[in-house]
């Protein structure tokens, strides 16, 4: 559009009143600067609270029966979850999967006895990548092998059976055919995980072992657990997945909905925080460009007097606006850099605010004491989209103030 | 107005036409009647001052033949257009190619380098940067301020603003140059040497000049002399 420059122009006024313009544009990149650290927060922390729940319990996405979401039982199996789970780790998104029981089972020694989640694994192939209770404090030895007699106890179930390490476990529970079925297993390691309530109720036993006493066949289990790289893509993967097998694709939001509301909660706090320092970013820069529109009325007339149209005026402001957006990026940039690099590289430690608990747990899920901030490159654009927006919506009433202006009163020709 | 009016005025008869023009303003609960049935025409090249009492009419007039305002009654003809006649936008593009404006405190756009507040309505006009370069550069030489193009207007003395703005009033070869009390806020001497410089201007280029005016100095130099009171022409006197 031919005319004067008009972005030159909007660039020379931003600096008219240098001081307001620099309040403005720390009010950006301290608003910025917030939104970011607070994203990149939830995006890690709450990523790997996903991730260690998928240790904890069935993956990112869990293979299973149909039936076992709705009722579970050890009677649902999947028959052919070891050439299942080889078939699954040929899928891109795949990183690992490996084959899994889980199911109830009562413990008993001489003097106690107590119900308990158990979960076979075989230790040739897991480790604390895809099994988060190996990262745990572990007094004893993991299994040697998947035919092993061991068992490992959760710290505090260890603690309610009164029995240490060495010691003899029997463990109850219904096989395939319903009948009850009874093992005897030596206590191997003792761990503990932070998260209270698995180190009351989790016990881990050798999957050959269990599979035997089930009287499964040979690479049958209750599931197959497949790990991912970016939790965010487990529907995609499910998905596909679900393609592949007549056993259910679960994501680990379905099998795990405690966890999953918690953190949708969590974000929606954390959007909602957001907004309102949108909203006091966008009440700053509104403040500085109806001030600024409301000094110059007298100098819109004379624009309007020499041939400006109302349309170009309000062009000229927002082209202010939208400057003021994108150097108050720009000092945003400057403003986060450093703070974020040492979010992402040290992290908050927040155990201190733990108090003698010594752990919280969510959902099962015993939260690690310090945090990381590793914002997703998506909200990034997302926080700077929303900057820009905020201060393109900030400078519409004083765009529209400008072009409104009446020539004859702004200049008082008289 | 019809062909052969456009067409008498492309001559240069009148330049300007008001026709019982009457201007009221609301002050509070009370009319103020600016102009009461004013008429007087404008012929191009004309050198004329406007001059009266204060609340005589004169800005209001001004005003009027600028396109900033709308009579309550009566026409208003400026280069062959019924400026009651034209919408927002017509009345920004009217301004913009037919009439230039020199304030009584200069009103330069103080962001913008005194080349670049000259050349700003060849901008709006879209003429190319080398022509518009052409133009200004000529211009500022014309006005005394050559080597000064690149100073901003708080770089520059109040006679030498006002002479950014009548370049910038002239640039466009506008059918009229509207100045309000252009030497009020001079010192006597840098006030004659403007009225030089816009008597040049006059003479040499043919522009059709306006002022609103106190000045005697101003009034000395003008060729035709419109004295108001109350709103009515008063006297008329051509030299």
């Amino acid at each position: 559009m031919p005319g004067p420059n008009l972005a030159r122009m909007a660039w020379r006024n931003i600096w008219r009143n240098r001081r307001r313009t620099l309040v403005t544009l720390s009010s950006i990149a301290f608003g910025v600067l917030l939104a970011v650290l607070f994203t990149g927060l939830g995006d890690s922390g709450y990523s790997n609270m996903i991730d260690l729940a998928a240790r904890m319990g069935g993956g990112h996405v869990s293979l299973q029966h149909p039936e076992q979401l709705l009722a579970p039982s050890l009677k649902r199996t999947v028959v052919d979850a070891d050439a299942l789970a080889e078939k699954v780790r040929s899928d891109a998104g795949v990183k690992r999967a490996v084959t899994r029981i889980t199911g109830q089972t009562l413990l008993a020694t001489a003097r106690q006895s107590q119900g308990a989640v158990f979960l076979a694994f075989d230790p040739k192939v897991e480790d604390a990548s895809t099994l988060a209770v190996m990262k745990g404090k572990m007094e004893g030895k993991n299994f040697a092998s998947a035919n092993s007699k061991g068992i490992i106890l959760g710290k505090k179930l260890a603690h309610n059976l009164g029995v240490k390490l060495g010691r003899k476990v029997v463990y109850t529970m219904t096989d395939k055919n319903g009948e009850m079925i009874s093992g005897l297993a030596r206590v191997t390691a003792i761990v503990s995980t932070g998260a209270p309530s698995v180190d009351a109720s989790l016990c881990l036993l050798p999957l050959d072992t269990v599979r035997k006493a089930l009287s499964y066949g040979s690479g049958e289990a209750t599931q197959v657990a497949v790990f991912i790289d970016d939790q965010r893509k487990s529907d995609e993967v499910a998905a596909r997945l679900g393609n592949l097998t007549e056993a259910a694709a679960v994501p680990w939001h379905v099998s795990m909905p405690e966890l999953a509301g918690f953190i949708t909660m969590k974000v929606s706090g954390t959007v909602f925080m957001e907004m309102i320092i949108m909203l006091l970013i966008a009440a700053g820069i509104f403040n500085t460009l109806f001030m600024s529109v409301m000094e110059r009325l007298r100098e819109f007339g004379v624009l309007l007097a020499i041939g400006f149209s109302p349309g170009r005026l309000f062009r000229l402001v927002m082209l202010e606006s939208l400057w003021l957006a994108l150097v108050g990026l720009f000092a945003s940039a400057m403003v986060t850099a450093a703070p974020y690099y040492f979010a992402n590289t040290k992290g908050f430690d927040l155990s201190a605010m733990w108090g003698k608990a010594g752990g919280v747990e969510v959902a099962g899920v015993a939260l690690e004491p310090i945090w990381y901030v590793d914002i997703y490159p998506e909200n990034a654009l997302l926080i700077a989209a929303f900057a820009i927006g905020a201060t393109l919506l900030a400078g519409l009433f004083p765009a529209w103030r400008a072009a409104r202006v009446a020539p004859v009163d702004a200049i008082k020709l008289v | 107005m019809n062909e052969s009016d456009k067409e008498e005025t492309a001559n240069g008869e009148t330049i300007v036409q008001l026709d019982e023009v009457s201007k009221r303003y609301k002050q509070g609960t009370v009319d103020v009647h600016a102009l009461r049935g004013l008429s007087l025409e404008i012929a191009r090249g004309e050198f004329t001052a406007i001059c009266g009492p204060s609340g005589s009419g004169k800005t209001t007039t001004l005003n009027l033949i600028g396109a900033l305002d709308k009579p309550c009654e009566g026409k208003v003809i400026v280069d062959g257009e019924d400026l009651a006649a034209l919408s927002r936008t017509a009345l920004s593009s009217m301004r913009r190619d037919r009439i230039g404006f020199v304030f009584q405190a200069y009103n330069l756009v103080p962001v913008l380098t005194a080349f670049e507040n000259a050349e700003i309505v060849l901008a709006l006009q879209g003429e190319a940067p080398a022509k518009r370069r052409d133009r200004v550069m000529k211009l500022l030489k014309a006005v005394g301020l050559e080597g000064m193009e690149h100073r901003r207007p708080d770089e520059l003395s109040g006679g030498q603003q006002q002479r950014v703005a009548i370049a910038r009033a002239i640039a466009a070869d506008p059918a009229v140059v509207l100045a309000d009390e252009p030497t009020a806020n001079l010192d006597s001497e840098t006030a004659d040497r403007l009225l030089d410089i816009m008597e040049e201007l006059n003479r040499d280029h043919g522009v059709t000049f306006v002022f609103s005016t106190h000045d005697p100095k101003v009034m000395e130099r003008a060729r035709r002399v419109v004295r108001l009171v109350d709103g009515q022409v008063h006297s008329d006197e051509r030299r």
